[in-house]
């Protein structure tokens, strides 16, 4: 476990808010997100409890893999908000995927020598190391399981597509707009979102660091779309006031998410091979 | 030419209001040996982290797109141009 210094702390105060915003946590958070995307039985749900027998707590800001680290597990995040980041030599640091609750890193991990960026945490987490042979016994018992696997990497590929599409050329006030749209909706399917509120442990800096823009600038939006009424920041709780306002402002279409119980979801429906079809 | 090492940039600011769609509009040209390299604005928006202290807005030629540090003092702030621009 590495302590990792944070830059700046920001962004409104009060120390702690729970990130179980629902009454369902733990576990559930991992079956609730692969249950976006593939139905499934009450053995593939007894199946994935098995996999978080060992559940720790790791606090905010640590890292939990480093750049060169050889990765021996698959991390998954059951509770709290991780990061994705690579730093450069002078010290700037870029974060490209945020990890909510339900989200692996990616589970062929192990196939790499070495990592090639960090994962570290933003807030505190609940954190479980899963072993490789884990995942493989679940691979060959439980098909619908593997499928939802499947769906969770093409899902995080098409997020980080998403994201890139951000950078590149939405403006800054729609870029973090979109942001919160996202966050909004993935914390959603895990049941972290109450009267459209959810946790936001994020520092002015780290936004900065994920949008390629600077802290005046996040400042300025941020104040923005407070003065719009379209978001409220207080206590470390972020609520949308208006969610198809935001949505409208940032053109936010999720179908990228690919969740199943959008309207974007039921046109994904595809037979998988061996399979006549799918419900 | 040796000597020409000792020749310091000639860092010039010149006040300018700026449009940042935002309540910071307090601004400095910052011309460098008569060429104009970066557009700095004093943070009046008490939310700011960095409140009062001057930012470099857009930077040109070699200081595009850098994520600079913001600066106390405007002598500050020249003394770092003067580092970045050497003749």
């Amino acid at each position: 476990m590495k302590e990792r210094q944070s830059t700046v702390q920001s962004m409104p105060v009060r120390p702690h808010v729970s990130m179980a915003v629902g009454t369902r946590i733990m576990s559930n958070a991992l079956t609730r997100k692969l249950e976006s995307y593939e139905p499934l039985s009450p053995e593939d749900r007894h199946a994935l409890d098995a996999l978080v027998p060992k559940v720790r707590q790791v606090g905010a800001r640590v890292d939990l893999i480093r750049e060169g680290d050889e990765p021996e597990n698959v991390l998954l995040i059951l509770d709290g908000f991780a990061c994705r980041y690579k730093v450069l030599p002078d010290g700037q640091r870029q974060i490209m995927a945020y990890l909510v609750p339900g989200d692996f890193c990616d589970l062929n991990v192990f196939i790499l020598d070495q990592m090639d960026h960090n994962i570290g945490t933003i807030s505190q987490c609940q954190v479980v190391d899963i072993p490789r042979k884990a995942i493989d016994e679940i691979s060959t018992r439980h098909p619908s399981v593997t499928r939802a696997f499947l769906w969770c990497a093409l899902v995080d590929g098409a997020v980080l597509r998403e994201w890139l599409v951000n950078m590149g050329v939405r403006p800054p006030n729609q870029r973090i707009a979109h942001l919160f749209c996202e966050l909004h909706s993935r914390l959603e399917v895990v049941g972290r979102v109450a009267d459209d509120s959810y946790a936001f442990p994020f520092t002015q800096t780290e936004i900065a660091e994920t949008m390629g823009l600077s802290n005046v600038h996040v400042n300025r939006t941020i104040r923005e779309l407070k003065a719009l009424n379209l978001i409220r920041i207080k206590g470390r709780v972020l609520t949308i006031l208006d969610v198809e306002r935001l949505k409208d402002y940032c053109r936010f279409t999720p179908n990228y998410l690919h969740l199943r119980n959008t309207r974007w979801g039921e046109r994904r429906d595809v037979a998988w091979p061996g399979q006549t079809a799918v419900g | 030419m040796a000597e020409r090492r000792n020749v310091e940039t000639l860092v010039v600011l010149q006040p300018i209001a700026v449009d940042t769609d935002s309540p910071d509009r307090e601004g400095m040209l910052v011309l460098a040996n008569g060429l104009l390299i970066a557009l700095l604005v004093r943070l009046d928006t008490p939310e700011h982290e960095q409140f009062g202290q001057w930012f470099m807005e857009v930077g040109l030629g070699r200081l595009k797109g850098l994520r600079t540090p913001t600066f106390i003092t405007l002598d500050e702030a020249t003394r770092w141009f003067r580092g970045q621009i050497r003749p």
